[in-house]
């Protein structure tokens, strides 16, 4: 509208000038086409074209002949004034196109210029510190936003900052769930999903009355890359804190061993030299048996606290060889047999090439807890079977006992750390521990264990380690050939 | 008082060499105590010993360097290791750097002193004769006839499993780690293959042992190897 009446004063100022200094109608025609191209030029085609109808309408009242009418007596008149309007109109229409374009031009090139110094600061986040509020808050900063939401699908979390925001984290979901762009209720709100690599990693909503639609995608990228760099440099981190912890751990746990056996071994010594000495009275030879007994009782619950210990600490890493399982079934049965008092123990397996590639000490502990197991809460003097086969791609050992069935409720729980049934309490001394170890060092593995238990066919544990891959024995072998 | 031996005892903890020591000269040993590796390699050169007590984990020269130094300049001495942990590792590091056996800490007096007399013998006996027979429990070996007898009846072994027996009982009451049996009865060339040896022991216990499920002579260690029973002082068929 301003441009409409600065066009009709500036007709009305060349009107005056023109009336005054008697110009011919061509004259007078040339200065009313100048004034209607630099209205195209400031304000734009349409203003122009108000200001080209009263332009010609002056031309015919004042300077063609006769003047002070509308009346046109010379038919040529009308072909120049045709002319003239035509003339004015294509003029304006050229020039407020060559303005746009160059207008268009300066925005891309901000755009650009936004986009890369995006590029330059999202190098420059601070990594000890959450991405996504830095991420968002550049964005608003560098563009101008009205609005930014930023939806981070690897840690479900959202992040926004402007007015109105709400709408925008709405749709930031929306478009990750979708994997797809998004346009919002009004024109100016867009959301695109971030992906890395082919994979959807979350979505960047924003609103902004002046930008242009498909900016949105490379702020998008830059975004995705910045979540992309952020994850990368904590997973970093977290391994190398991981490792930090396990060494001390290991360390830690070294030191705990020596410490606590330390002693143990002093009493025992001494409690044993006193009974093989045989020079004891009948009650004080029971009183060294008993401080025997209770010290080696403290050495397996150390011992068996220390194994926990080393097992969540071996989450992070474990020392993987081929192993063959008849052979180590047989050396756990060979280490615990003093423990077994004679108890008739069989062993089958359906290969005997099956092998598994895992943690030797802790599959070990892992068994010897079964077997323990087995012969304490069993009939007394009642056989114990173990057997090793292969079920769907995994390895199984089964430890089968007789005896009263484990209620259905404890099934699960006894593998808990430091769970022990009603039963149990009162049949065998344990520390509760036990299983919970054995579950551990499955897991480790990427394996697991159940039990199986009825009136009739008495107790079985259950260990699945998945089956030793080929290949990766293989590997294993050429390493070390000498094992 | 006659002497059963002479014994040094290295530990860094004055507990253990104190308990060690007097119990054992209970028994009837002589006993010695060093509390570090490098004054245990000076006192066994100073004076003749039977066996060493070797702790694995000391403070400065650990027990595996000072076995190892021990080893170069007197190959008849008895050495047992004392390990914490009861790891694989330990063990064949230890066995690996010339220890004769191991004991798990904590032990009981009875199992140690076995440990100690199955060294000494080992200690004393390296120059009988190979082909003198070997009498363990109810088990009789001749290597001069290449004969064994079980309670007196012959047992009939392929000659593979009269060697591997023969290995083991001339070391009986020592663990014999997997690839020195399998080199000293195969030949050089051979170490790894474990499921080989494995199926030969399941063979000589089949024809060997009353119950091949529980065996009493060819003894599993676990992780590391076998190892024929010691020949006991008193009879073995205390169980039947």
């Amino acid at each position: 509208m301003r441009g409409c009446l600065a066009g009709v004063a500036a007709v009305g100022l060349v009107t005056l000038v023109a009336f005054r200094l008697h110009l011919n109608v061509s004259a007078s025609g040339s200065l009313y086409l100048l004034t209607v191209v630099m209205v195209s030029v400031v304000w734009g085609f349409w203003e122009a074209s108000v200001t080209s109808l009263i332009a010609v309408n002056c031309l015919n009242y004042f300077f063609v002949p006769p003047v002070l009418t509308f009346r046109i007596s010379d038919p040529q008149d009308w072909v120049a004034l045709a002319a003239f309007e035509i003339t004015a109109l294509a003029v304006s229409r050229l020039s407020t196109r060559v303005q746009a374009q160059a207008r268009a031009e300066a925005r891309q090139r901000a755009q650009v210029e936004k986009l890369y110094e995006l590029g330059r600061r999202i190098l420059f986040l601070d990594r000890r510190r959450t991405i996504g509020p830095q991420i968002v808050s550049l964005i608003q900063d560098i563009f101008g936003t009205e609005s930014v939401a930023l939806f981070d699908a690897t840690l479900a979390r959202l992040d926004a900052t402007g007015s109105r925001a709400e709408d925008l984290e709405q749709l930031a979901r929306r478009a990750y769930f979708q994997d797809s762009t998004l346009e919002g209720a009004d024109s100016h709100t867009w959301a695109q999903v971030l992906r890395l690599g082919s994979r959807p990693a979350g979505a960047l909503a924003l609103r902004s009355p002046d930008m242009d639609r498909l900016a949105i995608v490379p702020i998008a990228s830059l975004a995705a890359i910045a979540l992309e760099r952020a994850r990368s440099f904590e997973k970093e981190t977290r391994s190398e804190a991981a490792r930090q912890t396990e060494q001390l751990r290991t360390t830690v746990l070294d030191a705990l061993a020596h410490a606590f056996k330390t002693p143990l071994t002093a009493i025992r010594t001494a409690s044993s030299g006193l009974l093989e000495a045989g020079r004891l009275t009948a009650d004080d030879a029971e009183l060294a048996a008993l401080i025997d007994e209770q010290a080696e009782h403290l050495n397996r619950l150390a011992t068996k606290l220390l194994q926990m210990a080393r097992i969540d600490a071996a989450e992070v890493r474990l020392r993987r060889a081929r192993i063959a399982v008849l052979t180590l079934i047989e050396d756990v049965l060979a280490r615990y047999r003093e423990q077994l008092h004679g108890r008739p123990v069989s062993v089958s397996g359906s290969a005997a090439s099956l092998e598994v590639y895992g943690d030797r000490e802790m599959l070990a502990a892992a068994l010897e807890q079964f077997i323990d197991n087995a012969f304490k809460y069993s009939t007394a003097g009642s056989p114990i079977s173990v057997e090793a086969g292969e079920n769907l791609g995994e390895v199984v050992i089964a430890v089968h006992n007789e005896g009263p069935p484990i209620p259905p409720a404890d099934r699960e729980r006894i593998f808990e750390r430091f769970y022990r049934t009603e039963e149990s309490r009162h049949r065998a001394s344990g520390t509760g521990l036990g299983l919970s170890v054995a579950k551990k060092a499955a897991e480790a593995h990427g394996g697991r264990t159940w039990v199986v238990s009825d009136e009739q066919a008495g107790t079985t544990f259950f260990l699945a380690l998945p089956h030793g891959k080929r290949r990766q024995l293989d590997a294993v072998e050429r390493q070390d050939p000498d094992r | 008082m006659q002497s059963n031996g002479k014994i040094l005892i290295v530990d860094d903890e004055s507990s253990i060499r104190r308990a060690v020591h007097n119990t054992l000269q209970g028994m009837g040993f002589h006993v010695d105590e060093a509390s570090s590796g490098e004054a245990a390699l000076r006192l066994v050169l100073e004076a003749p010993y039977d066996v060493v007590l070797l702790d694995i984990n000391m403070p400065g020269m650990g027990g595996i360097p000072a076995c190892r130094g021990m080893r170069r300049s007197l190959p008849r001495l008895g050495i047992l290791m004392l390990t914490v942990r009861d790891s694989e590792e330990d063990k064949v590091a230890a066995l690996d750097a010339g220890a004769d056996d191991y004991i798990t800490k904590p032990f009981t007096i009875r199992e140690l002193a076995a440990r100690i007399r199955a060294a000494v013998r080992r200690s004393s006996a390296s120059h009988v004769d190979p082909d003198a027979p070997i009498r363990v429990g109810e088990i009789d070996l001749d290597p001069a006839r290449r004969l064994v007898r079980k309670a007196g009846e012959p047992v009939h072994l392929t000659p593979k499993e009269f060697d591997l027996l023969h290995y083991l009982m001339a070391h009986a009451g020592l663990p014999i780690m997997h690839a020195r049996l399998l080199r000293a009865v195969w030949g050089p060339e051979y170490g790894g293959e474990l499921e080989y040896l494995r199926t030969f022991v399941r063979q000589l216990r089949k024809k060997l042992e009353d119950d091949p499920a529980e065996p009493r002579y060819l003894l599993t260690d676990s992780h590391v190897g076998y190892r024929f029973a010691e020949a006991s002082p008193e009879p073995v068929a205390e169980r039947a």
